[in-house]
Parts: C-alpha cells; sequence; structure tokens
C-alpha cells in the first residue's frame, strides 16, 4: 500500500483561499494572526520595513550568536539579539508582531551586540525601532510595560529630565537599602535640607534632576509637539497627554505673566528670549 | 599585549577596507566644515580661550578637548540621586582655575527615555541636542557632556543631522520657531576627556597617598560602544586596547588599576530595568559585575564614568546580602574619587552619603578624617535647617533666570561675520562663575 | 638567460623554484627567514590535513628537490628593496642586514604567502591574557612535539575547545573573507589530539564547517571515528572558571538557541589568514594590484590565476589568498611555467 494513499488530501493540494494567496514564507505550526490584530500586524510589519533606517541596520547575518553571547539581558530573559536581528531581516508580520509583545522590552539598549557584530548590524538600533512602532501604535502590551513611567514620563515631557530626588521614595525603592535616598532617616533632616547641602543653587530642587528654566520647558515642549513625539504619547497614553498639556498652559501663563514682570530687561536682550512667545 | 600603534594600525586598515566596500568610517568633523560652507549649519569652534589639550581617539584622530569656558550639560540621573558627582567635578574646575556655566537653561539628552521607553524619535532626540548645542554657543562656552549616554547619543545625533538632510531640515525649521539655529559642535566631549586632559594638574594638587587602594573600573557601555570611533585612547592605559578613561586618572593618581574579567559587561542598568526590572538589574550588577571585581581583583573601590553605571553598580548590592553576596563595595565616579585624593570634603562636596554602599572604609585607607568630617557635616545640616544659607561652588542665578534664558551681551549668530562664523569676539557671560 | 626570481621559500615558491630548474632556468630564491619552509616550518605544522601525514614529509620532499639541485641559487635572510622594469626583465635590489646588491632578472614569481591573524586583536577570546588560550598554529608545535600541556601549569587538559573562524569572516577586525583551512585544521588537531590521548575531550564551536570536496570525509569521521563533539556557534568571551583555575567559555548554542557557559582546560583559537607583511611590501614595489583584502589580484582569477598582467610578473600561493599546500604547489608549478615562457621569449 502506498504511503501516499494515507496522507489527507490537504497536505498535497492548497484550498482555493490559500491558492489565491499565497504566502510569502510559511512556516509549519506557526501561529497565524486573525482578525483586527492580523491587519495592525500587518500595517506594522509594512512600516517597519519602509523605515530607512531598516535598510541601514540591518544588513545581513551568519548567525554566529557572538551577540546574543555578550547580551546582558540573554542572561536573565527568553531574548536574544540574534533571533531579533532574524525577525528584522526574515520575518513575516506574525512574528514580528509576537516579538513586539514583549521580548524587544528585555533588551537594555547596552549596544555590546553592535560592537561585537562581525557583519556590523546596528542589532540596538533596529530594536529602537520595533519598539518606537509598539508606542506608535499603542499595543496594549506597550501600554502595560510603560505604565511604570507616568511619572518620569511627565518629568520628561514638562522639565526634560527623567528622574529627581522626590521620585526615589522608600516605598518604591526598598530594595536600595536606607541611604538611597539622600539618607534622611540617618541625618534627621528632611530631603529639601539634604538638597540644600547640595553646593550649586540648580541642584537644590527636589521635584526634578535640576531647576529647569521656564523657558526652556517651553521650548522642550515645542519640539515635542512639531516633531510628533506628543502624537506618539497620546497613542500610548491619552490622559496623560491631556494632563500634560494642561501643565504646559499654566507654566506658558507663568511666561506670559514673568514676561510682564521682566518687561525692561527682557527689551534690553535680542535673540531667543525676545523672541520666542512660550 | 598588543601595542597602541598596532591596534591603530588595525582599525586604520578596517576603515581602509570599509572604504572598499563603500562604508569606509567618516569622519564627521570634516563634513561639518563642508556643511558650514554651504551654510547649512554653524559650527561650534573650541577656541583658544578653551585652552584644548589634544587627546588620540580609537581610529588614531585627534579629538582637541577644552579645558576652560564650559558649559555644563548635566546628566538627570546624577544630579536626580549622585549628586556629588556633577558637585565634585563643578570642585575640581574650581581648584584648578577653570571657568564654566551651570545654568538652568538645559534640558537632558532626552535619550534614557528614549533607549528606556521609545516615547521619542530620531527628529526629536536631534532637535533636544541641537537645542542644547544653541544655547551653549550662545553664551559662548563649550559644551561638556556629563552623561555616557548623553556622549554616544549626542554623537549618533551629529552624526544623523550632518548626514541626513531630510533630518537637518526638520531639526532647523523647529529651532528657528523658537528663534534658535543650528548649531554643532566641533568635538562632543565627555567630561571623563577633561579630567583626562587635566591629569597633570589635577595629580600636581593630590594631598592624599593612594598607595595601596586598588580600584576596578566599569566601562560604560555607551562611552565606547556608541560611535567608537570616537572614544579616547592612550598608549598609556592598558597599551591602547581599551579606552583610556576613566582608568587613566586613576593610575596617575597612583592607585592600582586591577583587572577583572567581566571588563567588558554591561552593569546591569537597562534603562527601563532600572526602574521597573530591578530584579533583573540586582541580579547582572552583582553576579557579572561586584562579585568578580571583589573576588579576582579584591578590589577596594568600582570607579566608573557615568551616572546609570553609578546607580546601578552601586544601589544594587544592598539586597546583594539577602542572596549570599555581602559585598558593600564602594562605587564612585572618577571625579568624586579625584576630589576625595585632593582633599575635597566627602560629605559637603563628594556628598558620599548618597551612595548605598559606604565609602568610610575606604576613605580611611585613602588617610581621609571622615569622622570628623560628618560631625561638621551633621553640623552643617543642623544650620541650613535652621535658615542658614548654603555654601556655593559658584554664584546663584537671579529669580530672572528661573524664567528666561537670558543673554547677557553674547554673540549671537546673525551678528557673527560670515567668513569666521565663531563666537567670541565680545566679553563672555556670567552665569555661574565666569569671569 | 638572467636568472628567474623567485620571493618566498614556502610551499609554492619551493615548488616553483624547482619546476623552473627542471625546466632548465637559472632561479634565484629569496627568502626573509633564516630557513626555507614558510609557514608550515616556522610554526612547527604537525600533520597536515586531511591525509594526516606529517607536514615534515611533505615540506621535506619539496625541500630535498630544492636544496639538491645547483641551478638554483638561494638566498636566505635577504629582502628586496627595489624593482626597475627593464626590456629584458627587472633589475632588482637585493638586501641583507648589512649588504645590498643589484641583479638583473629575466622575471619573477611572488610566492610572499600568508601571516596567521594575530589572536590578541580579538580580545574578547583573552589570548595573550590567559595562557590557556592558545593559537591553533601554537598547538601545531605542542602536537609535532608531542606535548599536549596547557602553558599555566604544565598539566595535560581534559577538556579543549576549539573556536573556529578567529580573525575571519569578522568585519570588527576587517577581515570579512573565510581562511578556507580553519575547519579542515581545527578538526584535524581534534583527531590527532583524541587520536593520540583518547581521554581529552573535544568540542569545535562553529558558525559553517567548510571542509569543501574531499575533505567532507575527514569532518564525518571526526564524529563517527574519535567522537568529537561539534556545536554550532561561537564563543563570545572567555572569562575565568570559578575557582580561577579553568577557562570558562560564554557562547550561544545557535541551535538550541540558547546560552552556554562551558569550563575548558584549554581554549584553542583557529586564527584566519591574511596577506604576510611581504606581500603587501612586493605589491607596492612593482604595483601589482592589491583587492580590498589585502591580497595580489591576478589579472584574471577565472582563466589565469598565475599572471598578475604586469610584464613578467607571476603569482603563486597564499599571496593572491588562503590556499592550502597542494594548490600552492599547483600554482608554483602554473607560475614557474608562465615565467619562464615569458623569459624565454
Amino acid at each position: 500500500m502506498s504511503i501516499v494513499a494515507h496522507l489527507p488530501r490537504r497536505v498535497l493540494s492548497l484550498t482555493e483561499e490559500e491558492a489565491a494567496n499565497p504566502p510569502a514564507m510559511e512556516l509549519t505550526g506557526r501561529r497565524k494572526a486573525t482578525g483586527p490584530e492580523h491587519e495592525l500586524a500587518e500595517t506594522i510589519f509594512a512600516e517597519f520595513r519602509q523605515d530607512p533606517r531598516h535598510h541601514e541596520f540591518v544588513l545581513g547575518c551568519l548567525n554566529c550568536g557572538e551577540c546574543t553571547t555578550g547580551c546582558p539581558a540573554a542572561r536573565f530573559y527568553d531574548f536574544s539579539p540574534r533571533e531579533m536581528l532574524q525577525i528584522a531581516a526574515t520575518g513575516d508580520a506574525t512574528t514580528l508582531w509576537d516579538a513586539m509583545q514583549e521580548k524587544i522590552w528585555a533588551c537594555c539598549q547596552c549596544y555590546t551586540c553592535n560592537m561585537r557584530c562581525r557583519f556590523g548590524n546596528d542589532i540596538a538600533g533596529i530594536i529602537s525601532v520595533m519598539r518606537e512602532l509598539s508606542v506608535v501604535h499603542g499595543l496594549e502590551s506597550t501600554r502595560k510595560t510603560l505604565a511604570p513611567f507616568g511619572r518620569s514620563l511627565t518629568l520628561l515631557m514638562t522639565v526634560g529630565t527623567q528622574v529627581s530626588s522626590d521620585m526615589i521614595q522608600p516605598d518604591f525603592f526598598r530594595d536600595w537599602g536606607p541611604f538611597a535616598t539622600g539618607s534622611d532617616k540617618v541625618w534627621d533632616v528632611s530631603s529639601d535640607v539634604m538638597r540644600k547641602a547640595i553646593p550649586s543653587d540648580v541642584l537644590q530642587t527636589t521635584r526634578s534632576s535640576w531647576e529647569v528654566s521656564v523657558q526652556t520647558s517651553l521650548e522642550l515642549f515645542r519640539i515635542y509637539e512639531e516633531t510628533g513625539v506628543l502624537d506618539m504619547l497620546r497613542g500610548l497614553d491619552p490622559d496623560l497627554t491631556e494632563m500634560l498639556i494642561d501643565i504646559i498652559e499654566e507654566r506658558r501663563e507663568e511666561f506670559q505673566d514673568a514676561r510682564g514682570r521682566f518687561a525692561k530687561e527682557i527689551a534690553a536682550m535680542r535673540g531667543p528670549v525676545a523672541s520666542f512667545t512660550g | 599585549m598588543l601595542s597602541a600603534n598596532e591596534i591603530r594600525k588595525v582599525v586604520a586598515e578596517r576603515t581602509e577596507h570599509q572604504k572598499g566596500t563603500g562604508k569606509k568610517v567618516v569622519d564627521v568633523r570634516e563634513e561639518l566644515d563642508r556643511l558650514e560652507d554651504r551654510g547649512e549649519v554653524i559650527v561650534h569652534r573650541i577656541r583658544p580661550a578653551n585652552r584644548p589639550v589634544p587627546l588620540t581617539t580609537l581610529f588614531g584622530w585627534t579629538k582637541q578637548i577644552p579645558t576652560d569656558r564650559l558649559w555644563h550639560h548635566k546628566s538627570c540621573g546624577q544630579c536626580g540621586n549622585i549628586p556629588g558627582y556633577p558637585s565634585s567635578l563643578l570642585w575640581l574646575m574650581n581648584e584648578t582655575g577653570r571657568t564654566y556655566l551651570n545654568e538652568p537653561h538645559q534640558t537632558s539628552c532626552t535619550a534614557w527615555n528614549y533607549h528606556g521607553t521609545a516615547t521619542s524619535n530620531p527628529v526629536a532626540l536631534a532637535a533636544v541636542a541641537a537645542r542644547n548645542f544653541h544655547r551653549a554657543y550662545e553664551t559662548d562656552h563649550f559644551p561638556l557632556i556629563h552623561c555616557g549616554t548623553s556622549f554616544g547619543d549626542y554623537k549618533e545625533m551629529r552624526k544623523l543631522l550632518v548626514e541626513n538632510a531630510t533630518v537637518r531640515t526638520k531639526v532647523r525649521d523647529v529651532l528657528r520657531k523658537m528663534g534658535r539655529d543650528l548649531v554643532l559642535p566641533e568635538e562632543i566631549v565627555h567630561y571623563s576627556e577633561w579630567v583626562h586632559a587635566m591629569a597633570p594638574e589635577i595629580v600636581a594638587r593630590k594631598k592624599h597617598s593612594l598607595t595601596g587602594v586598588v580600584a576596578t573600573v566599569h566601562e560604560p557601555c555607551h562611552y565606547y560602544k556608541m560611535v567608537p570611533e570616537d572614544a579616547v585612547y592612550d598608549d598609556r592605559v592598558y597599551a591602547g586596547q581599551r579606552p583610556a578613561v576613566p582608568s587613566g586618572i586613576l593610575m596617575e593618581l597612583g592607585a592600582t588599576v586591577a583587572d577583572y574579567s567581566t571588563w567588558y559587561d554591561c552593569c546591569g542598568f537597562g534603562f527601563r530595568h532600572i526602574l521597573s526590572e530591578r530584579e533583573f538589574s540586582r541580579s547582572f550588577a552583582n553576579l557579572r559585575k561586584i562579585r568578580p571585581m571583589v573576588e579576582e581583583a579584591h578590589a577596594d573601590v568600582a570607579i566608573t564614568s557615568d551616572t546609570g553605571c553609578v546607580t546601578t553598580l552601586d544601589k544594587s548590592q544592598w539586597i546583594g546580602k539577602t542572596h549570599g553576596l555581602p559585598y558593600m563595595l564602594p562605587v564612585l565616579s572618577d571625579v568624586q574619587f579625584a576630589a576625595l585624593a585632593l582633599g575635597a570634603h566627602p560629605y559637603k562636596i563628594a556628598q558620599v552619603h548618597w551612595h548605598s554602599a559606604s565609602a568610610e572604609a575606604l576613605l580611611t585607607k585613602m588617610g581621609i578624617d571622615w569622622t570628623s568630617a560628618k560631625a561638621e557635616f551633621r553640623e552643617y545640616l543642623r544650620s541650613l535647617k535652621n535658615g542658614a544659607a548654603p555654601e556655593l561652588l559658584h554664584p546663584a542665578h537671579g529669580e530672572i533666570e528661573n524664567y528666561f534664558a537670558i543673554n547677557k551681551g553674547q554673540v549671537l549668530p546673525e551678528e557673527v561675520p560670515a567668513a569666521s562664523r565663531v563666537p567670541g569676539a565680545t566679553a563672555p557671560i556670567v552665569g555661574g562663575r565666569s569671569e | 638567460m638572467n636568472p628567474i626570481l623567485v620571493l618566498g621559500g614556502g610551499p609554492a615558491g619551493l615548488s616553483a623554484a624547482s619546476e623552473l630548474a627542471a625546466l632548465g632556468a637559472p632561479t634565484l630564491l629569496v627568502e626573509r627567514e633564516s630557513y626555507l619552509g614558510g609557514n608550515p616550518v616556522r610554526w612547527h605544522y604537525s600533520l597536515l590535513a586531511p591525509d594526516l601525514r606529517p607536514a615534515e614529509e611533505v615540506i621535506g620532499a619539496l625541500l630535498e628537490r630544492v636544496e639538491g639541485d645547483a641551478r638554483i641559487e638561494r638566498r636566505l635572510s635577504t629582502t628586496l628593496t627595489k624593482a626597475e622594469l627593464g626590456s629584458h626583465g627587472y633589475r632588482v635590489t637585493l638586501a641583507t642586514a648589512d649588504a645590498s646588491e643589484t641583479r638583473d632578472v629575466a622575471a619573477v614569481v611572488l610566492a610572499t604567502g600568508f601571516d596567521h591573524f594575530d589572536s590578541r586583536r580579538k580580545f574578547e577570546y583573552g589570548y595573550g591574557r590567559f595562557p590557556d588560550v592558545v593559537d591553533f598554529k601554537e598547538l601545531e608545535g605542542m602536537l609535532h612535539d608531542n606535548k599536549l600541556v596547557r602553558p599555566s601549569d604544565g598539566q595535560r587538559p581534559h577538556r579543549i575547545a576549539w573556536v573556529l573562524c578567529v580573525g575571519s569572516r569578522d568585519l570588527q577586525v576587517g577581515n570579512p573573507w573565510c581562511c578556507r583551512l580553519g575547519c579542515v585544521v581545527s578538526i584535524k588537531q581534534a583527531v590527532e589530539v583524541r587520536q593520540k590521548h583518547p581521554e581529552v575531550d573535544a568540542y569545535i564551536y562553529y558558525m559553517d564547517i567548510r571542509t569543501y570536496g574531499l575533505w567532507e570525509d575527514l569532518y564525518w569521521k571526526s564524529m563517527q571515528e574519535y567522537g568529537i563533539k561539534f556545536i554550532r556557534g561561537r564563543i563570545g568571551a572567555v572569562t575565568l572558571a570559578e575557582g580561577g583555575s579553568r577557562l570558562l567559555a560564554t557562547g550561544e548554542d545557535t541551535i538550541l538557541s540558547r546560552p552556554t557557559e562551558v569550563p575548558f582546560d584549554m581554549i584553542v583559537l583557529a586564527s584566519g589568514m591574511e596577506a604576510s607583511a611581504g606581500t603587501k611590501q612586493v605589491a607596492e614595489l612593482f604595483g601589482v594590484p592589491v583587492g580590498p583584502e589585502g591580497f595580489l589580484t591576478p589579472r584574471l582569477t577565472d582563466l589565469n590565476p598565475v599572471d598578475s598582467g604586469l610584464p613578467g610578473v607571476f603569482l603563486a600561493g597564499a599571496a593572491t589568498g588562503p590556499k592550502a599546500i597542494p594548490d600552492a604547489v599547483t600554482e608554483g608549478m602554473g607560475a614557474a611555467l608562465r615565467a619562464y615562457q615569458y623569459a624565454r621569449d
């Protein structure tokens, strides 16, 4: 009896639907995305391949594994820069979509893979491109991953620094030990006084890494508005974005008030001080 | 070991090869000149008033390090949780008679955020960089970058702005909307390069002997793995096989720099990880860095030259004892260590109390009387609590500067003759402790 | 007839010189080292792949032909410092440590060969830092002298790893080409080790195994008969294992997609092949075109791989790219014939 006779018909012939849409590269047993998820995955995949950085960062791969060898994330997560590069170079929409759910966030962005890569790929860079796309499209998994960053994103968007001494609270950073927050418990003074003991006025704040002038924050926010960062953030967290806009509106008013108060000094100056109106 | 010259030969061959395949690593500084000739960018040049010192990069290129009239591009992490880092650097500049601006008119590079959460894009990053560059330029002070990531990011952004006309146009448009223009510095300078260039002057002021002090160096990834051709190497440091900073200053100060097998590894910072995946950061820091430093090299101190690395290596150790890793190896920046060696106050200047792993045993080994310094600092805190004015390394800024990035007479781009578009014809500005 | 100059006394040069003598042409063989035989003699190669014949037998036969022939004038410890094209060949200047002389030659065979890649340049492997990380040319010497011991403590290693493609196929060191021999020589070494010391465990880390043509047989046998283990993936870093007396090789097993960390007593680096210093020098003296990899480029690599395209200059052996001894010997013969035809006409 011939073996072929026992094989299901499906293997020997394509369905009409399959014949009409032959897959570019079909992996046996691969998960198949369907419905709206499938459409979004296809859109992201197309945008990914069209990004000019794709061509520049992904050159080819010998699959030698040296990137993964030096990778700190590979040591503790189910993550491999080699796999990321393979997905970037040869993957299809579903494979990319799956990698973007979690794996891309394991990368430490240390660039060790780039410095080791025999082929000269920019692996850390292509992972950043994947991450950007996951933010732009507001993927649910990305929202979850970035949920703890509301505070630092607020600082970043409003004053352009990412950390402040009042962020480092013992409740959240318990594993850092009693000295982590400027050791006010040890020294018996408030964190404000601990900051006052730093010998530079711009460093004495607890609300930001350093004091940032209003003009500087408004210029920064203008950059975010003009370069699409605010829109990216809106896709990720619309509530946070509205709150940021409110904060900036207040700062703009504060800036206008100050223009009135310091009108005489400003009139004597030229350059951005004179022309920038918030 | 291969000599530095042999290494350079290798790298030169590599560049030549890349030329053969159309992928030569170009020196963007040469491109800068061409762009300036076409009126596309303004190049912020290093002038004699910056008292430059030439150093050598991995590719054997000369890199001018300005040592005076500097604009401090602070690091968000340093200032936020290890303030002894910037204050030690300012203190060293006062000691060596260097002038600078330390202003509130600076943003961070925002690359921590980009590498952590990707809520940005290259055009935004380039615009943020260029805004800071323009501010430094209009004050006629040369930018000095405190952070390894900012240093790497700014080199990437300068390259992007030089090579990509679309990004250049977009960024220029954004800047012009706020009365600024596209300025790119001739060199992107990391503060540790300033330290290396200043080594003779720093060493001449040494007060404490470092004989017997064993230091292990953690080389910050973003100092030399991003745009590697621009990192500084020196024949005298590991025969030019590893970056010259921050090892160079430790050797010059007389400490023993000890090697360990995982020197090449990252610290575990991970940008996102240090905030929301700390199990990873602390596992990596303890197992891959602190343990080999202590067990292989018997280090007294770990020295590094980036914010994230000090934070990760230092803060991760306290919890280590629950995992049988009870090391508590002090972790300092090169400038804190150098300032201490020069007699800086361990608490008022080096601010060692912000660190989790106590530096006190190290201070004893360095011959520093930290017990009386600590008592003095306690007294100082009490006086501050009672409303005394703080001691400052440079004059405080006036109220107007809470709002405005003021100009105090500096040269603006449109006033500079096209032929010599360099700042400096008029009297410099006073912000920090400049003349 | 003025003599025909053969530059380089390795396998290709020895073959060319003996062939020229056989054709009846006066031959001037110039070698910069104080001995003939090239890299196989310099590094005391042990057995040659794939037939496992002692290198001494193979090179010895070539040397015998050259040294026993009065028509071959041999000049050791001599370099070429100048070459000018004349109406009948070249006027060349030969220099030793303390003298130089000018000679007229009818034609030139460049057989200036290769240098092994200096493994210190790939510093992640710790060569030059950990004594038990050795280069495979050093292991050849150990096998040749029958002294397989760890340099650090003189003890017999229990477990050895070979790392292929060190300084080959790697843009980070500027060498993207394949050395063609690292695979077969490493496999041969592992076989030799297991023949002499069956108790030693042998692992080979590879990206691709290129035992091309009939050499594949040795690759198969190495597993089937000698139990050598192949791990697909590279060691990316060598550190000290806990305790400090063994090496720890960190890598990725790219078939299982998992990180590996294995302690070894000795790690052998299969260092690649680069154009030798002498090859680079003669390229400049004669103006022979050099490819992006640094090797001399024949005018027609397919139709006439031994013609440089310049009048009277012929090429043989590893000066034009990585090559095995049989290929170098064949090219030496071809270049001799072409040089002889040129000189005669």
